[in-house]
């Protein structure tokens, strides 16, 4: 063996004993072991291994990390859900539009239909729903005037109006209802039956009774022009229909509610407005403040 | 399922025993290569934080190579490739010595030798070097660390031998 081959045998502790024997009888050999052995006083400082992994383990702990590719993912899980909590919030969301006494609007539906809402009433659609479901949701008195299109449903407690473009009012007041077509057809379910309306006719249910009416003459409902007509009503639907377009309320004295009425009353003004209702009845009245006391002549 | 689990370093105990079983290599390594200026304790546990942050993403069987190389490249950021001076502990004289003042002086003045003489030295050839002479490592085992082959580290270290012998001479 050579000097190199020994040499390396004798650095990787790879000498068998005959490869000592040549190792020691090098002339180098007392240089060699004391290189060596004089190397081993540079040995590195030492390294406590558990008091070093007790370091790393606390550095880890308290900041935390194990938690940081989660946090992350978290953080835009609740994002997104906030924003489509909203979204969702929001378009399922219905437009109400309501009046007080003594009010009137008028609102246009995205379709460019427009309704005509009468005091004290209240009206609810979806606008997003409303290319796949024209409903309407109706308290009180409107007037519609329906773009063509698809169904359209004024939906109230007592029956649904199902209509196809055309041209009606819907009156819904506690045992009142009453549908009047004006243009094209109507169809009103009341009770799960439906009547179809042609132009002029109209749909009356008074305390669950149906009654008929004569044809409508006029191409609008009379409310629309500040007016409210009645034709053989019980006189107090009429006395509940000025309380609304006038904020006032009636106490009346000796005074028969269900006999028919006949007439007219306007919504302009007031003193007007009451003798229309009273001196055809031969009542008299008197005004304090919102107050109106109604008495019988004879 | 489970297998994968017990390969995850995020779990404390294998993330513990692969620490047990790397850090002290890592560190010697660093001190040889890099001497004790750049403090290779601190960069032996900045390495390994790295490794925990990344649990999920090394294997076990890459841990070894990422906190090596993690640490080297720390070490590498802030070496100024200054010349590394290795510290030796001084043998202490004994109180009632039989040996000369004349010896201890040229024993002193081989020290110093061999402390430029292992400076002089590249990284490469110090790291093996000292592994093997200091730490007692057999070439088979310094080539596991290094990921380098046998044969390398034979020419390393025994390149390193001729290189100390001749400047200890010429010094």
């Amino acid at each position: 063996m050579d000097r190199e081959t020994l040499i390396s045998k004798w650095l990787d502790n790879n000498l068998n004993d005959q490869g000592l024997e040549a190792f020691k009888k090098l002339e180098d050999y007392d240089d060699l072991i004391k290189l060596s052995e004089s190397t081993k006083a540079f040995k590195a400082n030492d390294y406590n291994t558990s008091a070093e992994l007790n370091k790393v383990l606390s550095t880890i702990k308290n900041s935390k990390k194990e938690t940081s590719f989660v946090k992350p993912w978290m953080r835009v899980a609740a994002i997104l859900a906030i924003c489509f909590g909203l979204y969702y919030y929001t378009t399922t969301l219905d437009t109400n539009i309501s009046t007080q006494v003594a009010e009137k609007t008028n609102i246009e539906l995205p379709d460019a239909s427009t309704v005509t809402l009468n005091a004290k009433s209240h009206l609810a659609y979806n606008k997003n729903s409303w290319k796949n479901k024209r409903d309407v949701e109706l308290e009180g008195e409107a007037f519609f005037k329906v773009a063509k299109g698809s169904t359209f449903n004024v939906i109230t407690t007592s029956g649904t109006v199902t209509v196809y473009g055309t041209q009606f009012n819907v009156k819904q007041r506690d045992n009142y209802f009453e549908v009047i077509c004006y243009e094209g057809l109507v169809g009103v379910t009341y009770n799960s039956k439906e009547t179809k309306l042609k132009p002029g006719d109209s749909f009356l249910i008074i305390d669950g009774k149906s009654i008929a009416k004569e044809k409508e003459t006029l191409p609008t409902p009379s409310w629309i022009n500040n007016e409210s007509q009645f034709k053989s009503l019980p006189y107090h639907e009429v006395l509940d229909e000025f309380e609304r377009q006038y904020d006032v309320t009636f106490i009346s004295e000796n005074i028969d509610g269900e006999q028919l009425f006949t007439g007219k009353f306007t919504h302009d003004n007031i003193e007007i407005a009451l003798k229309s209702i009273t001196l055809p009845l031969r009542l008299t009245y008197s005004k304090t403040n919102n107050t109106i006391t109604l008495k019988s002549e004879q | 399922m489970e297998n994968q689990l017990h390969k995850n370093i995020c779990e404390e105990r294998l993330f513990s025993s692969i620490f047990n079983k790397y850090s002290k290599d890592l560190h010697n390594f660093l001190y040889y290569k890099f001497g004790e200026m750049l403090n290779p304790k601190d960069k032996v546990q900045e390495a390994f934080v790295k490794l925990w942050e990344n649990c999920a993403k090394v294997s076990p069987e890459k841990a070894k190579s990422f906190v090596f190389t993690t640490a080297n490249n720390l070490m590498l950021n802030e070496a100024a490739h200054q010349k590394v001076v290795l510290k030796y502990q001084q043998t202490k004289p004994k109180a009632h010595t039989n040996e000369s003042p004349e010896f201890l002086l040229r024993e002193k003045e081989y020290m110093d030798k061999l402390q430029k003489a292992l400076a002089n030295l590249t990284d490469a050839q110090r790291e093996a070097f000292m592994m093997n002479r200091v730490e007692g490592k057999r070439f088979k085992e310094i080539a596991a660390i290094l990921d380098i082959s046998t044969k390398a580290v034979e020419k390393r270290i025994y390149g390193a031998l001729e290189k100390l012998r001749q400047d200890i001479k010429e010094l």
